[in-house]
Parts: structure tokens; sequence; C-alpha cells
């Protein structure tokens, strides 16, 4: 094999006059955190509603939950990428339509969102059957005592679901994580998007990779060794 | 027939838990029951009316019919599927039934206009499996719905609901979360968060089948307690000697209907019908 | 709005978006589906063999597949590949691979890391006694592990693995970073060409849509049956 490896390369200026190819890597890895962290807020709350709503008795409020589920984890998150960004701003009204197009970090915006509507119906799964994996007497004792519907839910059922679930979430975040990368087709600035940058400047092409790989797995370390302690820190004596 | 089949009271028995046992002192003198207004005999506190109760198609009660008065001790029993569950269940609307109405208190059940939770939260219940919440230590146990429910202070809460766990005997696991205790310890905390609400009536759903057969004991003294106090309790039970001790009368339930409904001296003396004596003779034979 | 929506774009781009797009995103799942169970069975074996060497490169690979983003897995691929062809031949330079080729090596490599995770449940969930009792009967390592354990893992497993398929459905639309015609790379580009991405992107999410969730509802229904049987 003839390949030319070349490791200081990441001490070279990159061409777009910005910094090194290092500082490149280390933005996109910034973006990546950012928009991650940020879907992830919108995931955690609609997931948890979408969730509940499964769980409820109406069945219209069944319904509703199923709907959203079916619809964004039946559409590959690609596709939900393409039309949050290119079909959503022709759809609005016009001036509506204008108006997000102009949008400063447009990318940035419509990947948190669409990242978030998708990982929501993956987190409402995950709250589904948390609540439903807990003794059905637990529901009644609540209701039993006198709570309403969302007391039964804010004080007996959630918290002890999302302990029940922390295992789970935790690889849906670090999927959330990952799934960022997909926002590179609609131009955010992300790791593999730099690292994809890097390579068409320098031909460098296994030392970027390599780079960002070594990146998205310490990350990954990180949120799981995070995620043991939260586990350890929310552990209730006397359980299991 | 058997000689009495209470067990022994919890003073002695052998330790579960030998981490817990020294701490657990077993019912303790004073009342558990305060702010009951008093008895007017004969006052109906809950009256049954012909309520049915289907599945789908599955019919699991019958045209149930009956009262308990205020201040009285009923139990119910009968074979696995017979209904008394959900009978008792149907009291607070825990479940649903269609036919018939249920007054607990002057306030109907199955009426849009009444406010379930505020009825509920006179109405104490006990479960088979305790259903303490795991994820609260005993304390928060005992107080969170007086606080989210009645809207009680923190500290009169914490004050009623820890004077209340001594009473049981449980003082020193104030603490401890239910995982930390034994089934028996569990189910008398699950009473006293019951009785912290300040209920009109208890409920006792099977309270003591799922535990193992030295706790029952320790459970029935509470409960025993409890009826001696003058508290309306109905009881769905196997336990016949709690009910030879302290029911006044005793429901028999089979296939979702009330069979036998009498006097505790009536339904032990010669029950009328053959179906509450092949089950009591099945029952009273070991 | 959506009033000037035309539906002519895309009847007249069906035999592309099918005949070709399709043909190359159901070929690519069926095959990368079928590679990555093979390898991810071998791999799960290899993993809780508890040979060293063995077991800890099984899992080296398995977690870092599960760490990292299939786009960047696929970028990966897509320079190493010539590489390993090279390696492989003797050559002296990359091997040009089609696209192809490249991208089912890619899929089979990254899926095999996430159906070798559900076939160690599969095996783990077989109770013990029943490799005593193979053994007993005087089976060795791979007459047990191909007569008892693997049939029954499979079996136990299956919806989980039809369920990983459809992921891997969704996710082969990720060779449109490689412009490669898959559906949906043939729907984008008959969208840029035409200037209709309203239209085809609407069109593309609900076929992928329809398929997907029939599928799923399928294995649903599947789901249930196994577990009556069981």
């Amino acid at each position: 094999m003839n390949y030319n490896w070349n490791w200081s390369i990441f001490f070279d200026q990159s061409p777009e006059g910005t910094g090194t190819y290092a500082d490149m890597l280390l933005s996109g890895l910034q973006w990546t955190i950012v928009t991650a962290l940020c879907a992830w807020v919108i995931a955690f709350f609609l997931g948890s509603l979408v969730g509940v709503l499964r769980t409820l008795p109406s069945k219209t409020a069944n319904a509703i939950g199923t709907t959203y589920v079916e619809i964004f984890r039946n559409v590959p998150l690609l596709v939900q990428m393409f039309l949050w960004y290119f079909v959503l701003p022709e759809v609005l009204p016009r001036q509506l339509g204008d108006a997000v197009k102009q949008m400063p970090d447009a990318p940035f915006y419509t990947a948190v969102v669409c990242l978030g509507f998708f990982t929501a119906s993956r987190v409402a799964e995950q709250v589904r059957a948390g609540i439903q994996a807990l003794p059905r007497g637990q529901r009644m004792a609540g209701t039993a005592m006198g709570f309403t519907t969302y007391q039964t839910y804010r004080y007996v059922l959630l918290p002890n679901a999302y302990r029940i679930i922390l295992p789970p979430l935790t690889s849906e975040f670090l999927n959330n994580l990952k799934n960022t990368s997909v926002a590179l087709t609609i131009g955010l600035l992300e790791l593999t998007g730099r690292a994809r940058s890097m390579q068409e400047f320098s031909f460098q092409v296994f030392e970027a990779f390599t780079a960002a790989t070594i990146l998205y797995v310490l990350i990954n370390l990180v949120v799981v060794v995070a995620a043991t302690f939260l586990e350890r820190a929310v552990a209730i004596p006397g359980q299991r | 027939m058997t000689s009495s089949p209470m067990p022994a009271p919890t003073a002695g028995q052998p330790a579960v838990d030998a981490d817990h046992a020294p701490k657990d002192a077993g019912l303790q003198p004073g009342s558990l029951v305060s702010g009951l207004p008093k008895a007017a005999p004969g006052e109906t506190m809950i009256a049954i009316d012909a309520i049915s109760k289907w599945y789908g198609e599955f019919q699991v009660l019958t045209n149930c019919t009956t009262k308990v008065a205020k201040g009285e001790v009923v139990v119910v029993c009968g074979p696995s599927g017979s209904g008394k569950s959900t009978l008792i269940k149907c009291v607070n609307a825990l479940e649903p039934f269609q036919k018939g109405q249920i007054t607990v208190a002057g306030t109907k059940v199955l009426d849009k206009s009444t406010n379930l939770p505020k009825l509920r939260s006179r109405v104490g219940m006990v479960f088979q499996h305790f259903e303490l919440f795991p994820h609260l230590t005993i304390t928060e146990n005992l107080t969170i719905a007086q606080r989210k429910v009645l809207k009680r202070d923190g500290e009169d809460a914490k004050k009623r609901g820890l004077d209340l766990l001594a009473r049981v005997g449980l003082g020193a696991h104030a603490h401890k979360y239910p995982g930390q205790l034994s089934g028996g310890q569990q189910q008398r905390v699950a009473i006293a968060r019951a009785l912290a609400m300040n209920p009109v009536v208890m409920l006792f759903d099977e309270p003591t089948s799922a535990l193992d057969p030295e706790m029952v004991g320790e459970v029935l003294d509470v409960m025993v307690e409890l009826a001696k106090e003058g508290m309306t309790m109905m009881v769905v039970t196997h336990e016949m000697g709690f009910a030879r001790k302290v029911a006044d009368r005793v429901i028999f339930m089979d296939r979702g209907e009330i069979v036998e409904d009498a006097t505790k001296d009536e339904f032990f003396g010669s029950p009328r019908s053959e179906r509450a004596q092949t089950f009591l003779s099945k029952i009273l034979q070991h | 709005m959506l009033s000037n929506f035309d539906f002519s774009v895309i009847l007249k781009s069906l035999p592309y978006l099918f005949g070709q797009g399709m043909v190359f995103t159901l070929s690519l799942t069926a095959m990368a589906a079928a590679g990555g169970v093979v390898i991810g069975t071998l791999l799960a074996m290899a993993r809780l063999s508890g040979i060293p060497g063995v077991w800890h490169l099984a899992k080296g690979y398995v977690e870092l597949c599960r760490s990292l983003p299939l786009v960047l897995v696929i970028f990966w691929f897509y320079f190493l590949v010539p590489y390993i062809g090279a390696y492989v031949t003797g050559s002296s330079t990359p091997i040009q691979v089609g696209a192809f080729p490249s991208a089912l090596i890619t899929f089979t490599a990254f899926e095999a890391a996430y159906f070798a995770e559900i076939m160690r449940a599969g095996i783990q969930s077989i109770p013990k006694g029943q490799t005593a009792a193979a053994s007993a009967l005087g089976m060795n390592y791979w007459q047990t592990m191909s007569n008892v354990v693997l049939p029954q893992a499979f079996r136990n497993m299956l919806p989980l693995l039809l369920t990983q398929t459809i992921v891997l459905f969704q996710d082969t639309s990720l060779v449109y970073v490689l412009s490669l015609t898959d559906f949906m790379g043939a729907a984008s580009k008959v969208a840029q060409r035409d200037g209709r991405l309203v239209e085809m992107y609407i069109f593309a999410a609900i076929v992928y849509f329809a398929i997907c969730f029939s599928a799923s509802f399928l294995v649903r229904r599947l789901q249930r049956r196994v577990a009556i049987i069981r």
C-alpha cells in the first residue's frame, strides 16, 4: 500500500483561514455536542408527553401518541431532514417561509428541530414501556389516595419509569448524538462533515477520519460514565 | 372447627430481617384514628345499590347490593375470581361499573359532578401488594398525598405521618425506603399512609395475602385495633380468624354475586347457602 | 402553498425511482441484512466464546461500530475499501470498487455489529440446560451451536432481527452522501434536476412510510404469534 501518512497535518492551517485543521475538527465537535444537547431537550419533553399519551385510558390520547410515533419512526431521518429543510419553507405561507429560509444558522435550527422530533418518537416508546413495566397497583394506589391523573404521573409513575428506562435512554441519547451527522447533508458543520472537509482539502483521508473516530469514541465514553454516575445517584436503596 | 386461627402477636416472633427487627416495636398503644366524627348509630357509610359490571361481554359483578353502617366492620370473602376485589375497588371508583350506584358518606360515586379525587382522599385503601411508592422514603410516602391532595402544610403532614408511623411500631424506619422493609412492615406503613389522610372509611383488599405467614399477625393486629377504635371498614380477606374476632357482618360472594350477607354469628353458625358452606368447610379445614 | 403541487413529475419519474432506485435500496437491504446476520452471529459467538483475544476483538469491533455515526463509517469504508482491495490482491495502487459493492461491504460490516448484539442476547436467552443436554448427548461446540442453540436463539430473536432490518432499510438512504442512486438518491436527483423538491421529498417520505409501516405491522403480528407458541 502506498498511502502517505502525515499526522502533523492537524497543525497545518486549513484553507478556510479560520485556524488549523485541528481547530476545524474541534469546532465540528462543538456543533455536534450543542446540536445533540438542544435536540435532546425537545426529544425528552416531547417524547415524555407522547409516551404518557400512549398510556392514558383515553382512546383519543392513545391514537395521537401512536400516530406520532409511527410517523416519525417509519420515515428515514435523512428524508425527515430534507422535509424540514427544503419542503417546510415552501409549504408555509410565503412570508413565513421566506423568513425561515433567511434565518441565520438555518441548518443548525433545522437539525435541532428535526432530531428533536425524530428522537422524541424513540423516547416516547421508552417512556411508554417504562410506565407499562410498573405494577398496575401503583397507578391504583396513587388514584386511591386522591391524586389526579396529572399528580399520579408526576409523583408516582414518571419518577419510577425514568429510573427503569435510564439505560435505554442513555443509548437513545447516544443515537441522537451520532444522528447529528446526518445534518451534514443540509450543511451543518458538525464533526463528520468537518472531517470530510478536511479530507477534501488535505487529501489526508485516514488522519481526518481517525481523529473524528477518536473524538466520537471519547464522547461516547464520557456519556456512558456520566450515565453510570447518574444511575448511581438516583438509585433507590433497597431495590434490586 | 379449628381453634383460633389468629396468629400470635408480633412480639417474640423470629425476626425476618435481623437488621430491622430490633427497631420494630409492633403495634403501640394510643389511637390510630383521629378526627372521626362521632358515630350516629345506624348511619349508612357505604351504600352499594344494585351494581353490575362487565369486562366487555363478560359480567364480573351481578346486581350487588349491600350497606355498611358507620363504625361497622364488614368482611367480604369468597373463592378467587368471585368478584370480591372488584367490588371493593368499585367503592372508590378504581374500577368503573356500568349499572347501579354506590354512595359513600353521602356522595354518589357514579355521577359526573362528583369530584372523584376528593372522594378518594376520604376513603383509605390498603392493597394486597402494599403499593408503597418505591422511590420515596417512608416519611415521604406518608406525607405526599397529605401535601398534594389535602394541601396540608409540610410540617403538619410530617407530624401526622410520623405519629402514625410510631403507632404502628415503625418510628425508627422513617428515613428508609420501602424496599428496605419486610412485607409486613411495608403493609403497616401502607395502613398508616391511608390513615394519615383522616379517612372516614377504610377499604382493605386482601391485605395479608401477599405476606409470608409469620408477618400476617403484625398487620392483623393493626387492623383489629382500628376496628376497635370504631373505624368503618370493608375488608376483603381469607383470614376467618380476623372475621370471627372483629367483623360485624360477613358477605360471601361467588361468581360476581353476593350470595350471603349475614351477621358474623349467623354466617359462622349456620350459613344458609350451600356454596358458603362448601367454602367455609374448605377454608377452615386446615 | 401546495396549490402548484405537480404530480406529473412523480409520475414521469416512477420507472427511474423504482426500477433503479428502489431496486438498489432493496437489494442492498436484503444482502446486507443476510450478510450482517451471519457475521453478527459469528461476532456474538466470538464475544461469548471467552477465548482471550477473540472475545476482546469481537467486543472491541462491536463497541466501536456502535459508537460511530453511520455517515462517518460510510466515508471510512468508501476510502478504505480500495486500499483493502489492493492489500488483498497485492496490487500497488488502490483498487477501484464499484459503488454497489462498496456500499454493500459498508452496510454488512456496520450492521453486523447491531445484529451481533441481538444474537448475543438471543444466545444468552437459551437456558444453560440446553447446552448441557446437548453435551450430554455427545455433541461438540459447533454441533451444539448449529443444532440446538442457534436455531432457538434465531427463532426467539426473529422479530428483533426483522425490526433491525427495517432500520437498515431506512439507513440505506444515507448512501446519498456518496451520491449513489438508491431510492432517496434517485428522488433527490429528480428533485434537483426538475426543481421539484417539495413533490419528490414528500413522495419519498410517503413511500418509505408505507413500506416501513407495513413491514413493522407484519413484524408485530409475527411477534404475537411467536409469543404465543413459546
